[in-house]
């Protein structure tokens, strides 16, 4: 499993968002960390080809985000800053299901893969509710299990426990952990990351650290000056 | 924040079929056009009225559903009054509201996704003739229905807004940010159907 960056650029109109980059992800738990605005979410929309290179290539799993783009789409999943973004049908088991059709599955397939997702993140009693009458943790988790049922070999989470209480931020750090699939992490909540296995931290559009995450949460707090 | 137009329920009309309500919404789209005699329509009308208010909507909701559609036939109601007289004036109006009612009892009765699922399958005979992908038009015609209480929530927002600071509500404040954040919207819901692989094929 691996992601691979060969000299990647990104740009949009006259403005840099991404300098050249040249990296490999392998890891199973991947933190990307940085100040607002400094490149982290259009890095993390790279891989699964919601952003297209401007120049260079991204490959994942050795498929070409550019050429192969709804390949990869199968291959990673993404959990967008506000899930309310990410759910498009308003009944809960609808929304599951919707990112399921079109794939050549039974609706008695849909129905049994969507329940054991439900089960799976501990919110089967959600299935009939709206989805605008869910808590921040609850919405959150649906979001994450709406792209878990189409079964995608990486997770990327951008912000996923942004404006959440303690609880609900429990709720969501317990459902990623207990996630098999490869997860990158785009947080400004440090201790979500802290026991990740490699972390990268961006700064002004280029990657300014890559490595433990001790040591890149280290240097990005001399970056903010704190 | 995310709603949905359907109403919980277990009505006789919940339990019909959604493909025979279409059928029976594009039957009476058709026939009513030819009925010009208030004796006839009126009925109808009240037919309809009767079954949109035991869906178990409150009154307030009810109303709100479709008092939008009053200031148009309004409108037309006195126009067409003004150049071809009052029976076809009262026609008119009938004709519409009762359509109105009927559609409205329709998407009480039927989820989105039944609705994306109804008219992908209706929609397939066109696909096979390579004349359209059945999927993407549902998915066009589900999310106009999921969008249709989400802008009437941000109207209420923008429209609040302009209270909270002391601000007359005009049109080109009012509607200027809701076209905006209603494109912007768009775009990221759009890039999230991308993202779910919803148009894979």
């Amino acid at each position: 499993m691996a992601i691979e960056f060969t000299d990647c650029t990104v740009r949009f109109g006259q403005k840099t968002a991404l300098f050249p980059l040249t990296l490999t992800l392998g890891e199973r738990r991947i933190g990307i960390i940085g100040l607002n605005g400094s490149g982290k979410t259009t890095f993390a929309r790279l891989i699964n080809g919601l952003v297209k290179p401007s120049e260079g290539r991204v490959c994942v799993n050795g498929l070409d985000t550019a050429g192969d783009a709804k390949a990869v789409l199968g291959e990673a999943g993404f959990i967008f800053q506000n899930p309310q973004h990410q759910l498009i049908m308003p009944i809960v088991a609808e929304d599951i299901a919707f990112g399921l059709k079109n794939r050549g599955l039974s609706a008695a397939e849909i129905e049994e893969r969507t329940q054991a997702v439900l089960a799976r993140f501990a919110v089967s009693h959600l299935a009939k509710r709206r989805v605008h009458e869910l808590s921040g943790g609850e919405t959150q988790l649906v979001a994450i299990a709406s792209v878990v049922v189409t079964a995608p070999k990486i997770l990327i989470l951008d912000e996923p426990t942004n404006q959440l209480d303690l609880k609900n931020r429990r709720l969501v750090e317990q459902a990623i952990a207990g996630l098999e699939q490869q997860v990158l992490v785009i947080s400004h909540d440090l201790g979500l990351v802290a026991d990740f296995d490699r972390v990268l931290l961006f700064h002004e559009g280029r990657l300014a650290a890559d490595g433990s995450a001790e040591e890149t949460i280290r240097h990005y707090h001399g970056i903010a000056g704190c | 924040m995310l709603k949905t137009l359907y109403v919980e329920g277990a009505t006789p009309f919940h339990r019909v079929p959604l493909r025979a309500k279409l059928i029976l919404l594009m039957t009476a789209s058709i026939v009513l056009f030819f009925v010009s005699s208030p004796a006839i329509l009126a009925p109808v009308f009240l037919a309809c009225l009767c079954l949109y208010l035991t869906l178990g909507l409150s009154w307030r909701d009810a109303l709100g559903r479709i008092g939008w559609i009053g200031f148009a036939v309004l409108v037309l109601a006195l126009a067409t009054w003004f150049f071809n007289g009052l029976n076809e004036a009262i026609a008119l109006s009938l004709r519409i509201i009762t359509l109105v009612l009927l559609a409205a009892a329709i998407t009480a009765t039927a989820t989105i996704g039944a609705f994306m699922d109804e008219i992908t399958v209706m929609l397939m005979p066109l696909e096979r003739r390579g004349l359209l992908n059945a999927a993407d038009v549902g998915l066009a015609l589900g999310l106009v229905l999921r969008f249709v209480p989400e802008i009437a929530a941000r109207y209420d927002n923008i429209r609040e807004a302009h209270r909270a600071r002391g601000l007359p509500v005009r049109p080109l404040t009012l509607f200027v940010p809701l076209i905006i954040l209603t494109l912007k919207d768009a775009d990221t819901i759009a890039m999230a159907i991308d993202a779910r692989g919803f148009r894979r094929q």
